[in-house]
């Protein structure tokens, strides 16, 4: 993006004017001429693949009339998968919140012992694939496992209900979350924290005060990513929480029964749905940058 | 009163001093990097645990750690560990780099400590002081680096800390900048009357801010006086190293120096200081030295002489480039400090009026 906010790079002049080695005034002119082309080809490089990653909703702009979406929203129970979706992503965020948050924290400060371990553990958890998760998660959490009869205890079940469409999402976005969370709180210089001690707070205090505001914007954006990650959860959705329908199974099952036309509603559903958390995540985060700047 | 005897393990080498400094006066702690100078300031701010200790600020009792009851018969049973956490101690550390909260204004981050005068008025004088009026809704992004320090001090003055810690706070600022600021912290440090710590590891901030020089050296502490005192008379040769003295000529005590010294076996050297020296012979204020001409430098706004003497390397700034044609040249150094092959100084030679100097230039 940074092409498009700074005007003068684009065509190299700028920069090679300041260059203390810069070559004779004829090799100046050959090498500011490479310095364009190779310029203006990442220029062209970049528009291609931006345009390439939002080609799917164009697409789908293109391919669904208003009366199409209109139609499908209006039978009875359309929206109760959107009810689903964000309540199920609600409860996801606020889980990864209280107890994801803690655990970036120790990995960025290396307060945990054998972090690597911890940190290989978090890892893993992201290169799993979603569809293995939940197949893992039948044998880990299902009717008839410890962990599943000890969640009966409480009259819950972890296959097929809302719980289960909560640890599915949950699952797929936590890595994602502490991942994000991790180098956000890794940015922060550690004596700053040690100089609001030092000026009277308590740790706890200085996190509050310190910390806490300056992880804040790189906190938002790890949120905003794995709120992405749990509004579309599918792979360890499809295999332990079934039902109840969230937005992306709605999906799936209209495609089944009733083809792709009629699935696209839901796809606009799907986005009108999950983009507004990211959107003010990131709008909220640069306009605290720049806050910071003065 | 901040006392501080202080038994920290560093992975090279255990740093072990101990320091006391009365209220409003200002402590250097001069040596080379990696002494051991900021560990100790780090170990009276609480921010490293030392393996023993004993650490007091203005009566209270801010770290104790393995040591034994001082008085009495030798205790059953040792005291209990004190440390207090570095929230509680009321100790100001302002490092190279200020510190500043990005996220907070000028003015919030000079109100920070919840210990912080709450006075507008005596926010506005101290901003007035340190040159910060016009800057206090700004943020610390658009501070230069001398504004930055400013704050990052008045924040510890508003804060009302007991001590004052500063490790090598202005490097990295330009020399004007860093005098001025030198002479606002020095001000400020008598007017509250609090103790300050200053570590340094160039001599001329150590001297233009210290009414007290500690050279540290491995860890330890080797002299300990007033800053001229510690340079014109250093307690060791390694000392006299650390303060400047760059030629370290052999040279022979005469008469009453012989019977003063502890070890007449000679082997001796004075140690020369490059601006202690004197064109010319005069056998009455120091040694005098017969050198060959070896290069030289022109340094600010005089020169610097590279001299032989007696297989020795010496450097002398003067004011002018010598007139050496056969490229001798004659220099007196002024009371030069002298020492043992030992390392330890020789007893102090006293010249007689109008005598020769009691200690020569081996032949």
């Amino acid at each position: 993006m940074s092409w498009a906010a700074s005007p003068a790079p684009v065509s190299g002049g700028a920069g090679a004017g300041q260059d203390p080695r810069r070559p004779g005034p004829r090799g100046a002119g050959l090498a500011r001429r490479a310095r364009s082309a190779s310029s203006l080809a990442s220029v062209i490089g970049a528009a291609v693949i931006w345009l390439a990653l939002l080609g799917p909703v164009i697409t789908l702009l293109t391919h669904l009339s208003w009366h199409q979406l209109v139609t499908a929203l209006k039978i009875p129970g359309a929206l109760d998968p959107v009810v689903t979706s964000l309540a199920s992503g609600g409860v996801t965020l606020a889980v990864l919140l209280l107890l994801a948050t803690p655990l970036a924290r120790m990995l960025a400060r290396g307060t945990l012992p054998f972090p690597r371990v911890w940190e290989a553990g978090v890892l893993l958890s992201l290169l799993l694939p979603p569809l293995v998760i939940g197949l893992l998660l039948v044998f880990m959490v299902g009717p008839y496992t410890a962990i599943g009869q000890l969640i009966g205890h409480i009259h819950l079940t972890a296959t097929n209900t809302f719980l289960a469409l909560v640890i599915a999402e949950v699952y797929e976005s936590a890595p994602y979350y502490v991942v994000g969370a991790q180098a956000a709180f890794a940015a922060i210089d550690p004596r700053l924290e040690q100089q609001a001690e030092l000026l009277g707070d308590r740790p706890r205090r200085a996190f509050r005060r310190v910390t806490l505001p300056l992880a804040a914007p790189g906190l938002a954006m790890a949120l905003a990513v794995a709120w992405a990650r749990a509004m579309g959860a599918f792979g360890a959705v499809v295999i332990i929480a079934y039902h109840p329908y969230g937005i992306p199974m709605q999906i799936f099952t209209t495609l089944q029964e009733t083809g792709l036309p009629t699935a696209l509603p839901y796809a606009l559903v799907l986005l009108v749905v999950a983009l507004p958390l990211p959107l003010a995540a990131y709008i909220w985060s640069a306009r605290a940058g720049r806050r910071r700047r003065g | 009163m901040l006392d501080a005897d202080v038994e920290v393990d560093r992975r090279d080498f255990a740093v072990r001093v101990a320091v006391s400094v009365a209220p409003g006066e200002r402590l250097a702690l001069f040596g080379p990097s990696g002494a051991g100078k900021t560990t100790l300031l780090e170990a009276v701010a609480g921010l490293v645990t030392p393996r023993r200790a004993r650490i007091v600020l203005g009566g209270r009792v801010l770290t104790s750690i393995g040591l034994p009851a001082e008085i009495g018969p030798p205790a059953a049973t040792t005291p209990p560990a004190v440390t207090v956490p570095p929230w509680q101690r009321r100790v100001g550390l302002l490092r190279q780099d200020p510190g500043l909260f990005p996220h907070l204004s000028v003015q919030a981050n000079l109100r920070y400590s919840r210990t912080a005068s709450r006075d507008p008025a005596e926010l506005r004088r101290l901003a007035g002081t340190l040159g910060l009026g016009g800057l206090l809704t700004a943020m610390p992004a658009r501070l230069s680096g001398g504004q930055a320090h400013r704050v990052a001090l008045g924040r510890l003055l508003l804060a009302r800390c007991d001590a004052l810690l500063l490790d090598e706070p202005f490097t990295g600022l330009d020399a004007g900048l860093r005098r001025s600021l030198t002479e606002l912290v020095v001000g400020l440090v008598t007017e509250r009357g609090i103790p300050a710590v200053l570590v340094a590891h160039e001599l001329p901030d150590a001297q233009a801010f210290a009414t007290r020089l500690a050279i540290i050296d491995q860890g330890g502490l080797l002299q300990d006086g007033p800053p001229d005192q510690v340079v014109l008379r250093p307690a060791s040769r390694r000392v006299a190293e650390l303060v400047g003295y760059r030629g370290f000529v052999p040279v022979q005590p005469q008469g009453a120096a012989v019977a003063a010294s502890a070890d007449p076996a000679g082997g001796a050297v004075a140690a020369i200081h490059p601006e202690r020296i004197a064109p010319g012979a005069h056998p009455d204020r120091g040694i005098v030295l017969t050198g060959t001409l070896t290069g030289g430098r022109p340094v600010g706004a005089g020169w610097e002489a590279d001299l032989l003497v007696s297989a020795a390397e010496v450097t002398c700034r003067l004011d002018s480039r010598p007139a050496a044609p056969d490229g001798q040249l004659v220099v007196t150094a002024l009371d030069p400090p002298c020492f043992w092959p030992d390392g330890s100084a020789l007893a102090g030679p006293e010249p007689g009026p109008g005598a020769a100097w009691p200690v020569q230039v081996s032949a």
